[in-house]
């Protein structure tokens, strides 16, 4: 075996039996290639990526890849199959990544007063920061209002 | 319908309505998609017209949408379709898809709901001036009404589900239409653009992404959709808007005050030359009926009203002169229109 090692402007040539070639071998191979490089290189620059490449929606049968190449989802359920992905680009994109704002009334009542005590409870720190005692104090009559009910006493609690 | 729509202009562009001289109108867009079936880009040409055809149904017969008026995009001509994206009735990238598609609006033009769009669904309401809340009031009941009689995809964790996720959340888009004419001439307009970007809020051309500035006007709106309430985003508007235009009346001030002579030359000459040239491009109307709205709106011209050069924004766009032409037009035919045209609705006779 022949083997050329370019060195700057010098060149070294080595001549080698088949073991010790072997054993150089080795040390070749323990280079990294060049996809291990560009994967690394995706896992840093964007890690969801390599994580989700191998996901693919279950009910359109889009995959995360084909998704991050065009911006565009394929059905309502990839933002479940996709949600390891999606959580942090919509950080990016929104600095959020969690709905506040309208509920469909079909979508429960639990959940339109959760999301309006959500809402409340930021209008609330506004009026406060504010020093409107007056609104803050009717926006606090309306929480504990619809904090009647026992589900959203939970929220409360959780959130302090 | 269409035909009624040719002549006169949408209620959207009276020239009424709070900061009228600078807000010309104010609009709202809800993105929607049905829960049980694939996004548009994803959907079959089987899918696409199911989804159009239960959309329409519903609308048809939902109380506040059933007097709307639809048309299905397929059954008119390209200049039809651009003529409806220049009344801002459609995006223009409804005008220029392709499938089972359609639209429904209103004899005010106050209305428009868009199906098959980038989402199933997309319910817009225009109004004139700045009417933010007035707009949302409108707008959250149609789509309350609606709502009751299809399946929306919606999750509590993301809100609605949109196909590009860009829109998800709220699916809310408030925008602003300003002419900022006297900030443009002082060169203070790159400055308002960055102090607008810091607050969440994007500036546009007149048809949204990616089209070209004309007139001085600009489309401002929110960026983010997610993570926000529908009132907060309008909050955000309501705070940021009056600002901009109390600057761009300041810049006005001082134009009148420090450079009264040029200002009154520069507005004086584009109305000369609306009301005499033969020849008028696109753009050149554009801007000069963006300096005669100046002149007007400070006070230097009293012979035109802002209402009507707010119509011949529209009303001189391409597809609207081929309209009222009756037949397709080549550019340059269409110049020479669009000089009688707006010759004559400035009064001049010869």
């Amino acid at each position: 075996m022949h083997l050329t090692e370019i060195s700057g402007n010098e060149k070294r040539e080595q001549h080698l039996c088949d073991e010790c070639a072997h054993n150089l071998n080795n040390q070749l191979i323990k280079m990294p290639s060049p996809t291990d490089i560009l994967a690394n290189l995706i896992n840093q620059v964007a890690p969801e990526i390599g994580e989700m490449s191998k996901t693919a929606c279950p009910a359109c049968g889009m995959s995360y890849l084909e998704f991050r190449s065009s911006g565009r989802l394929g059905c309502p359920m990839d933002y479940t199959a996709f949600k390891k992905g999606i959580v942090p680009l919509l950080e990016k994109m929104h600095g959020a990544s969690e709905h506040i704002g309208k509920v469909p009334s079909r979508a429960g009542k639990e959940l339109v007063v959760k999301n309006e005590v959500l809402q409340l409870r930021k209008e609330l720190d506004k009026a406060v920061e504010k020093e409107d005692y007056e609104k803050a104090a009717k926006i606090r009559d309306r929480i504990f209002e619809l904090s009647g009910s026992d589900d959203v006493k939970g929220t409360l609690r959780q959130d302090g | 319908m269409l035909r009624e729509l040719y002549d006169k202009t949408g209620d959207w562009l009276r020239g009424t309505g709070p900061e009228a001289d600078i807000v010309i109108s104010t609009r709202i867009r809800l993105a929607r998609n049905l829960a049980n079936f694939p996004f548009l880009s994803r959907a079959n040409t089987e899918q696409k017209r199911e989804i159009e055809r239960l959309i329409r149904e519903k609308i048809k017969h939902a109380k506040d949408t059933k007097d709307l008026h639809y048309i299905r995009l397929s059954d008119i001509s390209t200049v039809d379709r651009l003529f409806l994206m220049e009344r801002r009735l459609i995006s223009r990238e409804h005008a220029g898809g392709d499938g089972e598609r359609g639209v429904a609006f209103g004899r005010s033009e106050t209305v428009s709901v868009m199906v098959n769009e980038e989402d199933h669904l997309r319910i817009q309401v225009i109004r004139s001036g700045f009417e933010l809340r007035d707009a949302w009031k409108i707008i959250d009941e149609i789509d309350n009404i609606l709502e009751r009689e299809l399946k929306y995809a919606f999750s509590p964790a993301f809100g609605y589900l949109t196909a590009c996720p860009t829109n998800v959340g709220t699916g809310m888009r408030a925008s602003v239409m300003v002419h900022l004419p006297a900030l443009g001439l002082t060169h203070h307009i790159e400055k308002v653009f960055n102090a607008v970007g810091k607050l969440g809020l994007i500036v546009r051309g007149l048809y949204g992404e990616g089209t070209q500035v004309l007139g001085d006007l600009y489309q401002i709106s929110n960026q983010f959709t997610l993570g926000k309430s529908e009132t907060e985003i309008i909050e955000i508007m309501e705070s940021v808007v009056p600002r901009i235009t109390s600057y761009e009346r300041m810049a006005r001030e001082v134009l009148i005050s420090e450079n009264r002579e040029q200002l009154e030359d520069r507005v004086w000459r584009s109305y000369g030359m609306l009301k005499e040239a033969r020849v008028l491009s696109s753009e050149e109307a554009m801007h000069l009926l963006s300096q005669v709205r100046l002149g007007v709106t400070v006070g230097l011209i009293k012979d035109v009203t802002a209402e009507t050069l707010n119509a011949l924004f529209i009303l001189t766009l391409p597809a609207h002169l081929q309209k009222l032409e009756g037949k397709e037009l080549e550019a340059t035919q269409r110049n020479v229109l669009r000089a009688s045209f707006v010759r004559r609705r400035l009064g001049n006779t010869n």
